[in-house]
């Protein structure tokens, strides 16, 4: 709906809640690539900054839900209106979760900077990141230009994450079972890993998101799986 | 480009124009009121003046001798025989009555013509007199109290009308028979007071303005409204619900809006032509009376009462009628018992307002003779009769200033019954109004 | 959305209550309905949705002939009421608005008793035998229209005495006391308060028991808030019609969506 509503002010309040989102979505990648930045570079001051930044995404996120709830009350939305406040709330959850785990992986790279280095973990975690972050701005891309063709690319790419994780995983296994002094190092590795490709999977809730509120659907759940852990028959652990 | 603000407590020059305007034409429209309050007064005051008299009349009251030798020879009390007596032979006795009277009570007044006492009395005491005794054969022989009426000009001599300079140039009446008056008044033989012949009696002649009454013109307009009512009710309500309710709109319907509507502008005059003409010469109805005078008026008032019925109808919402319609009346159903009762006040209102123009209206009714001189009380629809209205025009023409007296009374007669049938009109729609 | 569903389905039956066929509608030179197909469901509320002007009422008046009142308008297409043409030449309208009763947007009570407000149609048609049969159907009546507590003391006050919202229950209850199939309500809400009209959608669901209810609405949530059918009219077409949840969070067609989220189109 490219269209003007009657009532500009509507329009007004809709863009502003659009704006505030991606304001989020630019803060919550920036965590991103900084902690992935920090953990390569062994960098404690970045990953401090990142931790602090958090608390800024948390009122980000509190700030969007108040002016979709005000929206709602005030100027009860219907149809492509309504699937817009909606999707904005959950897509606000998916980023303050995703920030979440920045921030875990900002502290991670704060106890692993006082270890020594496992392999080039650190390169390939940045490059995940990197890839995350690709996914993330595309489906923001792809929500504000309603366009549901890239977010069902964002969905795809998922699997690639996915297979990144894999490799990274098995990898890490490799290190443990050469040197168990490596172990705690590995989990820590593991876990910004997992993590990682937690935010993917985040990434791809925002993209259906993104088709809900363009085709007024969610997409059937035949999600591309590339997630072969369960099937080493090893729990991966989740934090 | 804004205004430089300016205080909303210093007026600014357009707003006080806007003000004036307003005032002058205030004052303007206080004037126009104002102008037709006076020209009301003055013609209330002036009818008034002029008539309140008309209900009040001059007597003379002596006691009365009826003598059988005059009144009836035969002594046998027989009608056929003492309807012989012309009232010729009760006005002698009349005269004899009164010079008695002022010979019993001393009065002597200088001047008095041979004949100026006995014309002191009403032509038309003696034809009462005779009325009297002819309905009551017994009174002959006895000493009655009989009221006389008294002369017109005697009568006028207590209203004003005449002075005794005006009487010293009148040939009909004498100082000298003024001077007598008053000598019987001062006597209390002679009495004005409250004169209800005015509306009972029937009209007089040209000789006796003093018993002169609206009887008959009351009945004729009666029967005419009952004819008029009776007739343009029941045609002019459902040609107005027709009109309004069921007719199709189109060419025709136009049409015939278009000519009630000029119907009701055409000049009254032109129905007495047409009732004339087809009532009349063509029907033969019989002239002077009131079915003819009804009928004429009927054809009048019709469009006059299917106006307003329609704007009444049209009154009401038509979310009543939809309301009928949509839980299943018919047409006729929705019509009779929703809109009819709705607008019943405003229809009534209107027949009140046309019966009361039909009442006022005199100029059809001079050309289906209604303008005659009628004595009898008209006993049916087909009896010669006149109207208040025809009656008031008759006596403005007549040449004894006495009968103006008689017509600005006749004036007020009408004006009461059209007061009461406005009031009535207003009584009924503040009665019957609903709300919706 | 999917309770919906089960909600409506467990009202119980889903005939087809009036089903309508290619109907046009013409005031005179000017083509008031195009081409319009709708089945309107026994047991639910139907609401007809649209900017004005766009031939919802005027259709809502050809469900029980109210349009027969107006020369210049003629009717083309079929309307089956239960399978039955409504405007075969054997049918009298009259009959018909009792089987479809009518509301309408002003509170319109005859400017009479409560009492004889409602028991006009049943008198008119001579639905009852005797005066205890005609007390029992204008309880029964003032009853479903939820009006009987506020007025049983007053049964012979005038009509035109109650509040707006009292007057169109009164007006539903005039409607209901001659057993129709079908309620057609011509905006029945737009004259009255946010009380007044919360009352009168409580009624029109407690309705949707008994009758086939068709409501003509200008106000977008009163359409989401009592119906479970939605036709959207637009220009004298029937654009989209569906259930009222779908309708109003994922509609088919853009001018529906223009119309509904209050966009220019």
């Amino acid at each position: 709906m490219t269209e003007q509503h009657i009532l500009r002010a509507f329009d007004r309040d809709l863009e502003t809640i659009q704006a505030q989102l991606m304001k989020m979505g630019g803060m919550v990648e920036t965590a991103i690539l900084e902690a992935s930045s920090a953990l390569e570079a062994r960098d404690d001051e970045l990953a401090q900054k990142v931790r602090s930044a958090d608390k800024a995404i948390d009122a980000m996120e509190e700030r969007i839900n108040e002016e979709a709830a005000r929206l709602i009350a005030l100027r009860a939305p219907i149809a492509t209106d309504l699937r817009m406040v909606l999707s904005v709330m959950k897509i606000a959850g998916s980023l303050e979760r995703i920030g979440d785990y920045a921030k875990n992986m900002a502290k991670r790279s704060v106890l692993l900077a006082q270890m020594p280095t496992v392999g080039s973990a650190g390169g390939s975690l940045r490059r995940m990141s990197k890839a995350v972050v690709g996914m993330l701005s595309d489906a923001l891309d792809a929500h504000v230009s309603r366009d549901a063709d890239l977010a069902r690319d964002v969905l795809n790419r998922d699997r690639e994450i996915d297979q990144m994780y894999n490799a990274l995983f098995r990898e890490f296994l490799t290190h443990m079972m050469e040197d168990p002094r490596n172990i705690t190092a590995c989990m820590h590795l593991h876990f910004i890993a997992k993590n990682i490709e937690r935010m993917g999977d985040h990434a791809t809730t925002i993209a259906e998101q993104v088709i809900y509120l363009v085709t007024g659907v969610m997409p059937e759940e035949d999600r591309p799986k590339a997630d072969s852990v369960t099937s080493h028959g090893v729990d991966g652990a989740q934090s | 480009m804004t205004a430089p603000r300016r205080s909303l407590l210093a007026p600014d020059p357009r707003t006080i124009a806007r003000n004036r305007a307003e005032a002058r034409f205030r004052a303007y429209g206080l004037g126009a009121v104002g102008v037709a309050l006076v020209a009301l007064a003055v013609l209330l005051l002036s009818i008034f003046g002029n008539g309140s008299s008309a209900f009040y009349q001059t007597y003379l009251e002596v006691p009365v001798m009826l003598p059988e030798k005059s009144l009836d020879k035969s002594g046998t009390r027989d009608i056929e025989v003492m309807k012989k007596v012309t009232t010729v032979g009760y006005a002698k006795v009349l005269k004899t009555a009164l010079d008695e009277a002022i010979e019993a009570n001393g009065i002597i007044v200088e001047g008095l013509g041979k004949k100026d006492v006995g014309n002191m009395i009403s032509d038309e005491a003696a034809a009462q007199l005779r009325n009297m005794v002819l309905a009551d054969p017994t009174l002959v022989g006895q000493t009655i109290a009989f009221e006389m009426l008294a002369n017109g000009r005697i009568d006028g001599y207590y209203k004003g009308r005449v002075t005794r300079e005006s009487a010293a140039l009148d040939s009909n009446v004498s100082p000298a028979q003024l001077d007598l008056a008053d000598a019987l008044a001062e006597k209390g033989l002679l009495a004005t007071r409250f004169n209800l012949d005015f509306i009972t009696a029937p009209d007089a002649s040209d000789q006796r303005p003093e018993a002169a009454g609206l009887g008959v013109a009351i009945l004729g307009s009666f029967y005419m409204m009952i004819v008029v009512l009776a007739l343009s009710l029941p045609i002019g309500v459902a040609t107005a619900v027709y009109l309004e309710e069921f007719a199709v709109k189109n060419r025709f319907t136009d049409v015939i809006e278009v000519n009630i509507s000029n119907l009701a502008a055409v000049p009254s005059i032109v129905f007495g032509i047409l009732g004339l003409a087809i009532f009349i010469n063509f029907a033969h109805l019989p002239q002077s009376a009131p079915i003819v005078g009804g009928l004429v008026l009927t054809l009048m008032t019709l469009p006059r009462i299917i106006i307003p019925a329609r704007a009444a109808l049209k009154a009401v919402p038509p979310s009543i009628r939809d309301a009928a319609l949509g839980v299943g009346a018919s047409r006729m159903q929705s019509v009779f018992h929703h809109v009819l009762p709705l607008a019943a006040p405003g229809i009534l209102t209107g027949m009140i307002i046309g019966l009361a123009q039909a009442l006022g209206e005199t100029a059809p009714l001079l050309l289906i003779g209604m303008v005659a001189f009628v004595r009898d009380y008209p006993g049916g629809l087909f009896d010669p009769a006149t109207a208040l209205p025809v009656q008031v025009y008759n006596w403005t023409q007549r040449a004894d200033p006495a009968f103006v007296e008689r017509a600005s009374g006749a004036i007020i007669v009408l004006l009461i019954f059209l007061l009461i049938m406005n009031t009535a009109a207003i009584v009924l729609r503040r009665r019957f109004e609903r709300r919706w | 959305m999917n309770d919906m569903r089960v909600s409506e389905s467990a009202v119980g039956a889903q005939d087809v209550k009036i089903s309508a066929r290619k109907v046009q509608v013409f005031y005179g030179e000017n083509h008031a309905i195009k081409d319009v197909d709708v089945e309107i469901l026994d047991r639910t509320v139907t609401a007809f949705i649209g900017p004005s002007g766009c031939g919802k009422s005027t259709f809502l008046r050809c469900l029980n002939r109210m349009n027969d009142t107006i020369p210049i308008c003629r009717v083309e297409g079929d309307i089956m009421l239960d399978g039955e043409d409504i405007y075969d030449r054997r049918v009298d309208p009259v009959q018909l608005r009792a089987k479809v009763g009518m509301v309408f947007q002003k509170p319109n009570p005859f400017p009479k008793s409560i009492y004889d407000n409602v028991a006009y149609g049943p008198r008119i048609h001579g639905l009852t035998r005797n005066k205890a049969e005609l007390d029992e159907v204008v309880e029964q009546s003032l009853r479903r229209a939820a009006l009987w507590n506020e007025v049983k003391d007053r049964l012979h006050a005038p009509g035109t005495g109650l509040s707006g919202g009292q007057q169109q229950r009164l007006c539903i209850a005039r409607a209901v006391a001659t057993s129709p199939e079908v309620l057609l309500m011509d905006e029945p809400c737009s004259a009255l308060d946010p009380i007044a009209t919360a009352q009168v959608e409580e009624l029109i669901d407690e309705l949707r028991a008994n009758f086939s209810v068709v409501i003509v609405t200008h106000s977008m949530q009163q359409a989401a808030r009592v119906s479970q059918k939605t036709a959207f009219f637009h220009l004298g077409n029937l654009v989209e019609y569906g259930e009222t949840g779908d309708i109003f969070t994922r509609p088919q067609d853009p001018r529906t969506e223009s119309y509904i989220s209050g966009r220019i189109g």
